[in-house]
């Protein structure tokens, strides 16, 4: 069905004689069960789809895009829409670019085909584990809570030969339980973006999050540190990572002369690895193909503290005479930006518990309020929504509220520890890392 | 979407809507409809896309809880005949509502649409030159640049039929500025409801002061941190009233058993001299509209009345739970995402009080200057505000330029030590909001300068 809407707006851009084409189709799937408490609230189902036209127009050193985005296959919509495609492409003036052509692809599955064939099945039955989870911890409250199941099917076909198509599935987890003790009140509110239904681990997640309610009904406001020693999990670490080292290792960053890190520079300490991997199951970005249709790779990024490689989708690629390493991700309007896929960071030697043995008077982080660095400088400062204080090798008592600021570039010059263990977080899969360094304010 | 006029639409949706029983169920149905421009300049990019019109339906019943189904199509309407069924005496469990009308459509003073792309995009070109000419400083300037307009069409079983046309614009300036190994910046925003009028000024005016400020920054020093005096600009006002203190007041996180404000109604909850208010009924703003998604009228609610909680923000279904009146808060970002109790245009409103007078008082503190982005915590009524910049106070004077700060603590005692509120005029400004991490909304929010006798800061 899908390859016949696809045909449709292709004959039209080859019965127009469009030299340089790009058909991005998306069909989406969304089936929701919202929990007001424990009972359900609400149940959504969601179906719908939409393409993305881009034309080119060649002109020397310099290439007009167009793009347009729509959901009419009415063909006067579809023939509008051309027009003003190719209408775009001529008052535009991008660098030179082209679309790309095959190339191999890595082969991965990333849709499960039990729940592309009984999505609501799969959602009920797993809205029936939520419930019976939540209810069965008498010790919180649950306030809220969502599951949503996405399932995604996605064409891309271009003038230069390029056919694809994927299908992907994944979930959408977020669960709030509350805590009561005399009067004092403390919540865990978690959210999760989930790639495998193995990964979904209902039991185990609200086991976790039921322990983090009742540990920070204790929690005590941290004593301030100029010079603290901070343990950041995987999911702090993915906020101020991704974000931060993502955009300077792009290709963007570097022709925007934004980026200091230069290719065999010292920018991280010695045990610090990271690389882009598209192709790491398990983690949220993990597709054979990126947004324009290139392969999905491994990049090595940060290799021993050494800045190896640059991150580039199609433009930047051209611009810098190399190739694409797959980091183009399709946003919501149609454009292609150069990003990350999913970052990994090679695990260290030493394993959690020893860890925090090792640490004299530390801090561990479990959640920010919003860790949003700038992506330029890469400073920082979040309050502290769940943590502890470490003190002597021991998780000490459970601290909440205050301040913990710093810079994420300087950061990563400054691991103090990396664990063995690593932990999948929507795009990343990441170890426990300690920094030196950071302050703590209250 | 195959392509329907408006009284098409009207009548394809009174006949599903009609064939559920009002006191049986509710039922409404939307047709939402979006075409945008969008325009990106920086040092490596010139991106224009056009968003052509992509449209979709959601219908939804209550029948004990909310079955909803958003479908890409409205020759689909079949589909939700089948998916919805038919009950009997489950129409109490929604407030009922008078149904009405309305079908309005703002017209911009100056008309995008009539405005040739080219230009706009020549006269984006011509802010990027001039910008990257200013100062060799400047690495990269930042230009975004958009037109929205969305067509929601309404239709109940209470016999509303509504069509809103609501065309927004929003124009996003940040001059990147890097000296050494420095790197910083400041941005200028504008956005409302409305035409090209919108941008038109600011493309013949403000440059200098932005590119200027951007410039400032790469001087400017870290925040004290600890407890101080400290006065919020009209940006970190409203960024304090929406982020901090409104997410609490969404009656949905009430219901949930999920709000710190949950006991205070008609309680003290900031200093006598605040007023707080939502109103998605001021004309021209960015998150102002004639009726929400649930086809509710849009009228003002104060929130917060001379430091009483006089009123929470709700939906249909926390109006009906709380036996209350809903003032058009139950909104979507498209048909493909769920209502929630949403603010929409939310601030302080001016006080009595002059701004240099309140700076005099200060011996050491900080001014906090453009709110940048925040944070809410429903349960704890905890704070998470940060500011892009702001101004040390020494001596009563305002000192040195200060780079990003944090803005933390208790939102309760922050309002409780609210000592005097400028009185400049009311001042909102653009954005988006989203729900948790996602469902994002227009909003503004905004208000005066507001002065704090002390609060817990860090850098940003």
């Amino acid at each position: 069905m899908s390859k016949e809407k696809i045909e449709l707006i292709e004959n039209s851009l080859i019965s127009k004689k469009i030299q340089e084409y790009e058909i991005y189709f998306m069909d989406t799937e969304i089936y929701e069960t919202e929990f007001i408490k424990s009972n359900i609230a609400s149940e959504r189902e969601v179906n719908k789809f939409e393409y993305v036209i881009r034309t080119l127009s060649q002109k020397g050193k310099e290439t007009g895009i167009g793009i347009v985005k729509g959901n009419s296959l009415e063909p006067k919509d579809i023939d509008k829409n051309i027009e003003t495609c190719v209408f775009l492409s001529k008052n535009n003036s991008s660098s030179k670019y082209y679309f790309p052509k095959n190339k191999s692809l890595p082969q991965i599955k990333t849709a499960d085909q039990d729940i592309l064939n009984d999505p609501v099945g799969f959602k009920k039955d797993i809205s029936e584990e939520i419930k019976k989870e939540i209810d069965g911890h008498k010790e919180v409250s649950p306030t809220f809570g969502r599951f949503r199941l996405h399932a995604q099917h996605k064409y891309l076909r271009n003038s230069n030969g390029l056919d694809l198509n994927a299908s992907k599935t994944f979930f959408y987890l977020e669960i709030a339980l509350k805590a009561q003790e005399n009067g004092k009140l403390s919540e865990s509110w978690e959210i999760e973006y989930i790639k495998e239904k193995e990964d979904l681990k209902i039991k185990e997640r609200v086991d976790k999050w039921t322990k983090i309610a009742q540990n920070m009904l204790k929690a005590k406001i941290p004593k301030p540190n100029q010079h603290a020693i901070v343990v950041f999990p995987p999911n702090v670490l993915k906020n101020a990572i991704n974000p931060v080292v993502g955009f300077h290792s792009s290709g963007r960053a570097y022709h925007e002369k934004i980026t200091n890190l230069k290719i065999d520079d010292k920018v991280a300490s010695d045990a610090f690895t990271l690389t882009d991997n598209g192709t790491l199951e398990g983690a949220l970005m993990c597709n054979s193909w990126d947004g324009e249709g290139n392969p999905h790779q491994i990049s090595d990024v940060i290799k021993n503290g050494i800045f190896k490689n640059r991150l580039y989708d199609q433009k930047f690629a051209i611009m810098g005479n190399t190739d694409s390493t797959g980091n183009g991700m399709r946003i919501d309007d149609g454009s292609v930006i150069n990003s990350i896929s999913n970052l990994e960071i090679s695990s260290g030697d030493i394993a959690k518990e020893d860890m925090i043995s090792d640490i004299k008077e530390g801090y561990l982080i479990e959640k920010c309020s919003w860790l949003n660095p700038d992506r330029f400088s890469g400073s920082f400062g979040t309050e502290i929504r769940n943590g502890y204080f470490i003190k002597n090798g021991h998780l000490e008592y459970p601290i909440k509220g205050g301040n913990i600021s710093g810079n994420v570039l300087e950061m990563i010059n400054n691991c103090h520890y990396i664990t063995k263990e690593r932990e999948f977080s929507v795009n990343s899969l990441f170890p426990y890392i300690s920094f030196k360094n950071l302050t703590i304010s209250s | 979407m195959s392509y329907k006029s408006h009284d098409e639409i009207f009548s394809s949706f009174e006949e599903i809507s009609s064939s559920y029983r009002r006191k049986n169920q509710y039922f409404d149905i939307l047709y939402d409809s979006t075409s945008s421009i969008r325009i990106l300049k920086t040092r490596s990019e010139e991106t224009i896309s056009i968003n052509a019109n992509t449209s979709g339906i959601v219908a939804r019943t209550f029948i004990g809880n909310w079955k909803e189904l958003a479908l890409k199509d409205i020759a689909e309407l079949e589909i939700i005949k089948k998916k919805f069924p038919k009950v009997n005496n489950k129409g109490g469990e929604i407030k009922e509502f008078e149904g009405w009308k309305i079908n309005k459509e703002i017209k911009p003073k100056i008309d995008p649409s009539e405005i040739p792309i080219e230009d706009k995009l020549q006269k984006i070109r011509e802010i990027f030159e001039y910008i990257t000419k200013f100062d060799e400083r400047i690495i990269n300037p930042i230009i975004s640049y958009g037109e929205l307009l969305t067509t929601r069409i309404f239709v109940n079983n209470e016999g509303s039929q509504l069509r809103q046309v609501l065309p927004r614009i929003r124009l996003f300036i940040q001059p990147i500025a890097k000296e050494g190994s420095i790197i910083d910046f400041d941005y200028f925003s504008v956005g409302a409801e409305g035409g090209f009028e919108i941008v038109k000024e600011v493309f013949d005016k403000n440059l200098d002061q932005v590119i200027q400020n951007s410039l400032d920054m790469l001087k400017a020093e870290a925040t004290p941190s600890g407890r101080l005096p400290i006065i919020l600009d009209a940006d970190m006002a409203g960024l304090v009233a929406h982020e901090s203190f409104g997410h609490g007041l969404e009656a949905d996180q009430v219901l949930r058993d999920r709000s710190y404000l949950k006991n205070y109604l008609n309680k003290k909850v900031a200093s006598d001299i605040c007023v707080i208010c939502d109103a998605p009924n001021i004309e021209g703003q960015y998150g102002s509209s004639f009726f929400d998604d649930e086809g509710i009228q849009a009228s003002k609610n104060v929130l917060v009345k001379d430091g009483i909680l006089k009123n929470f923000i709700h939906s249909r279904k926390t109006a009906t739970e709380f036996n209350s009146i809903p003032k058009g808060n139950g909104r979507r970002e498209s048909f493909a995402h769920p209502v929630f109790v949403r603010m929409t245009n939310t601030y302080f409103e001016p006080g009595y009080h002059n701004i240099e007078e309140m700076i005099s008082e200060i011996k050491k503190g900080v001014i906090l200057v453009r709110g940048y982005f925040g944070m809410e915590d429903p349960l704890g009524g905890g704070m998470q505000c940060t500011s892009k910049k702001g101004y040390l106070i020494e001596n009563g004077q305002k000192t040195k330029l200060l780079k990003s700060i944090t803005l933390s603590g208790s939102v309760l005692e922050l309002l409780q030590n609210i000592d005097s509120i400028s009185k400049d005029k009311l001042i909102l400004r653009p954005g988006t909001c989203g729900k948790g991490e996602e469902d994002y909304v227009p909003v503004t929010s905004g208000g005066s300068y507001v002065k704090v006798k002390e609060a817990l800061i860090s850098p940003g």
